[in-house]
């Protein structure tokens, strides 16, 4: 802290609020509140007489309320900058501080906060992890028993710096604990109150009872857990050496937390899984190993940075295995357990991970971007006359899409990445995407249906998953139908419902309908609205009574190349389980119902030239060309 | 490549039963065995989380003689422990159903119906916690065909709640807690020797 504090091109900037972030990679536009210390940074030398000075005594939230601290204080002894702060909550106006402070003057009671506006080329979000609070798992007596105290309690009472400075004391009675227990997965890994695992609560669970062993080698400590997780490089051996000290794991989670009132003597009861038996246990202090949780304001921070949330609620990364340190919005990075819990190696790095992708934007004049990208064609947009709509901006996974009644929607084309949702959503076609214009689909279409279209299985696959499903299937040899014909979008949020009817107008036998596995899915949410869509198309087609079978709706990884060639087969054998004549007069009796929904199909820019083009190229291909 | 899964395997039976369906989700933390009553205060060997295991591995004939089957009285302490979410009791149920399928009988007492006097009046069947007592038409020896109450042994948890409720003292429990036996017991708390009327 110290050492970038000095650093003359890194600014610090402490007690600082981010209220608003506007604008897009390199360009972002950041309003900071200032907040008011009531200390003058400029005169503070941060000798402390205000603090002595200042009568005032509430808890010390960095000492998690282990220790009191004063009205005019630090937050830590190593805080940087080294200026001190005056708690406007507890402060009682004595002046004392004033007084204390003398000739230096630094003390300034009219100060207030300060709005700060500052370009930002990109953004590292850093914003760490919260504690889950255990009182409301009665069943461990947290707030109720003295001797049961949380992780970071731990954590402060073993400190040197801390509060008791490095004595390990039970709350109780203030004798040093001889028989201590700690309990991993409170409140993680627990359906009641957090999912998924705190990831390095395990290593942490032995890391304080090392460091306890060490300094007081006569303690006995017991760890309870569900499943010890030593994932990384040197954990196990550090395992091992607890094993070695003496502490002993007991594999079973404790239901209940029993206390003695006289003495303050707790009893832990928990199956011992290997044992198969119950057992009860006394101890003179217990710690909670709590999960860790996002930050009580990651909501609001998700909000102000317009990026996403995982479930569980932390910030969502571009890729979870490729990009960890990207958010999808690009310009913006995450670095550590903001992201998802993380020790400190995978916190660093992340976070130089994230450095480097932040100056390489830093250095650039220019921004490359996917070529893929939406365009709006103002003058068929209705919100521009009028309407309200705002389909596309709603669509839009990345908030790429400014929408304004009144105004024909805008496409910021820094922040789209490219999926199509927008465009297969808008149902007046005043979108298109680049690359993927209708015009260049409905043509490929056209050709891939213009001979005996009713044996034909039309695949729609998305870029990244399904067509790599399909591409695997044929470099690994599997085998199926070779009636298929591949079609590739970028997600499956392109499908637009006109195609699927065009390509049943034109008589197509199936058409499968596939992309990446929800959770998979490389544009957040495009996935989900490919989905939804889908099922609504199903729907349909059911009422139109088309036979089951011809359209078909599949989640293929790009690893499931034999699920692929397995349901193209599927779908080949329920075509041929359709008598050709049924077929043949089904797509007849639907094919004016596909053309009522494709009336203004017609009136969407290129499309009209485009089919006219291909079907003169596909004619003349075939031998059927006329002589213009 | 096939992960065909047999349907007539336990698991699958089990999660077929409402109640048994979140079966798979058991992570064995032994939240469940240290928090049960029943373990704690009468028979160590009760394991829900044993149970759990053994219906999760298709083992048919432990699952279906283990005391834990038995001797559940759905009380649900263990389900708000659970950091699963998993409703222990009813998966004890579900594997307890499927061993009175298969003709397994509980090896603890239930409670017997003097069909003698029976007088199908109900009173045992609404009170019943466990739905294990129906009124049926049969064939008594000296009454005819007649409705009489009727005990469903793979339901019944011996509580005794029908032999208080019973008014003309047709329903009880044989073996332990019988009536003679508990009044017994009253006037020896009572320090008396019983006044025989």
């Amino acid at each position: 802290m110290v050492d970038a504090a000095r650093q003359p091109l890194i600014e610090v900037k402490t007690f600082t609020e981010v209220e608003k972030v506007e604008g897009y990679v390199g360009n972002f536009v950041v309003t900071l509140r200032e907040k008011a210390k009531y200390v003058r940074a400029d005169r503070c030398n941060g000798c402390g007489a205000c603090t002595k000075a200042c009568p005032v005594e509430i808890p010390n939230y960095f000492e998690m309320n282990l220790a009191p601290r004063k009205a005019a204080y630090i937050p830590m002894s190593q805080a940087v900058p080294l200026i001190y702060n005056i708690d406007m909550d507890a402060c009682i106006h004595c002046y004392k501080c004033v007084e204390a402070c003398g000739a230096l003057e630094a003390i300034d009671f009219s100060m207030e906060d300060k709005l700060v506006e500052q370009e930002i080329g990109a953004i590292i979000v850093a914003t760490g992890f919260g504690h889950f609070d255990p009182s409301p798992m009665t069943e461990y007596g947290f707030g109720r028993f003295p001797n049961v105290i949380t992780a970071m309690e731990m954590e402060r009472l073993n400190n040197s710096a801390g509060p008791t400075h490095g004595a390990l004391i039970r709350p109780s009675d203030g004798k040093s604990p001889k028989h201590i227990a700690i309990i991993n997965c409170v409140g993680s890994r627990d359906k009641r109150y957090n999912t998924s695992c705190s990831n390095f609560c395990c290593m942490y669970a032995i890391k304080n009872a090392l460091l306890i062993k060490q300094m007081h080698p006569d303690t006995e400590i017991s760890i309870y857990y569900i499943d010890i997780r030593t994932p990384s490089k040197g954990y196990e051996e550090f395992y091992d050496r607890a094993r070695e000290s003496g502490i002993r794991f007991i594999q079973g989670r404790p239901s209940e937390i029993t206390e003695d009132p006289d003495t303050h003597q707790l009893f832990i009861s928990s199956e011992d899984i290997t044992l198969g038996k119950v057992i009860e246990r006394e101890y003179d202090m217990v710690m909670l190993n709590q999960a860790a949780i996002p930050q009580p304001d990651q909501n609001h921070m998700s909000s102000v940075l317009n990026v996403a949330q995982s479930p569980g609620g932390w910030f969502m990364e571009y890729h979870p295995k490729l990009r960890p340190m990207d958010s999808p919005t690009d310009g913006i990075f995450f670095a550590g357990a903001c992201q998802g819990p993380k020790d400190i190696p995978a916190s660093v790095a992340q976070g130089s991970a994230a450095a480097s992708r932040a100056s390489r934007i830093l250095h650039s004049d220019s921004w490359q971007i996917e070529p893929t990208v939406a365009v709006v064609w103002p003058d068929r947009c209705v919100s521009a006359k009028g309407q309200a709509c705002g389909i596309c901006a709603r669509a839009c996974p990345y908030g790429a899409i400014d929408y304004t009644k009144g105004l024909a929607a805008e496409v910021i084309t820094a922040k789209c990445h490219g999926c199509g949702a927008c465009v297969g959503e808008c149902p007046h076609d005043s979108i298109t995407q680049l690359h993927f214009t209708d015009a260049q689909v409905l043509a490929q279409i056209r050709t891939l249906l213009a001979v005996e279209p009713e044996k034909k299985i039309l695949a729609f696959r998305c870029q990244w998953c399904s067509y790599g499903g399909a591409d695997l299937a044929g470099t690994s040899h599997f085998e199926y139908s070779a009636n298929e014909r591949g079609l590739r979008v970028m997600c499956s949020a392109r499908m637009d419902a006109d195609l699927i009817y065009e390509a049943y107008r034109l008589g197509a036998g199936a058409i499968l309908y596939s992309g990446c596995h929800p959770q998979d899915c490389h544009y957040i949410t495009g996935q989900i609205a490919g989905a939804k869509r889908a099922a609504r198309l199903e729907k349909m087609f059911e009422r139109l009574q088309m036979s089951p079978g011809r359209f078909r709706i599949e989640w293929i990884s790009a690893a499931e190349g034999d699920k692929y060639a397995r349901v193209i087969n599927e779908m080949q054998a329920s075509l041929d389980a359709i008598p050709e004549d049924v077929l043949k007069a089904e797509i007849e009796r639907l094919k004016p119902e596909m053309a009522k929904k494709l009336t203004k199909l017609g009136d969407i820019p290129g499309v009209a030239q485009a089919l006219v083009q291909v079907d003169f190229i596909v004619d003349e291909m075939l031998g059927k060309a006329v002589p213009v | 490549m096939s992960n065909v899964i047999d349907p007539n395997a336990l698991a699958e039976r089990v999660k077929a039963i409402p109640g048994g369906d979140m079966l798979m989700m058991c992570y064995s933390c032994g939240t469940c065995t240290s928090k049960c009553m029943i373990q704690t205060k009468l028979e160590s060997s009760y394991n829900p989380r044993r149970l759990i295991r053994e219906a999760v591995f298709n083992m048919d004939d432990d699952a279906f003689s283990d005391k834990t089957t038995w001797l559940c009285t759905a009380c649900d302490l263990c389900y708000p422990a659970c950091p699963q979410k998993i409703h222990i009791s009813g998966v004890i149920n579900a594997v307890k159903a499927l061993a009175v399928e298969s003709g397994k009988k509980t090896p603890y007492q239930v409670a017997r119906v003097d069909e003698s006097t029976c007088v199908a009046c109900g009173l045992c069947e609404k009170i019943c916690p466990y739905e294990a007592i129906i009124l049926v038409e049969k064939r008594v020896p000296f009454r005819g065909t007649i409705t009489v109450a009727s005990v469903d042994a793979g339901k019944c948890m011996a509580c005794g709640m029908c032999t208080a409720a019973c008014r003309s003292t047709s329903i009880r429990l044989v073996d332990d807690y019988n009536d003679a036996e508990m009044i017994d017991t009253l006037w020896s708390w009572l320090g008396t020797e019983r006044v025989s009327s």
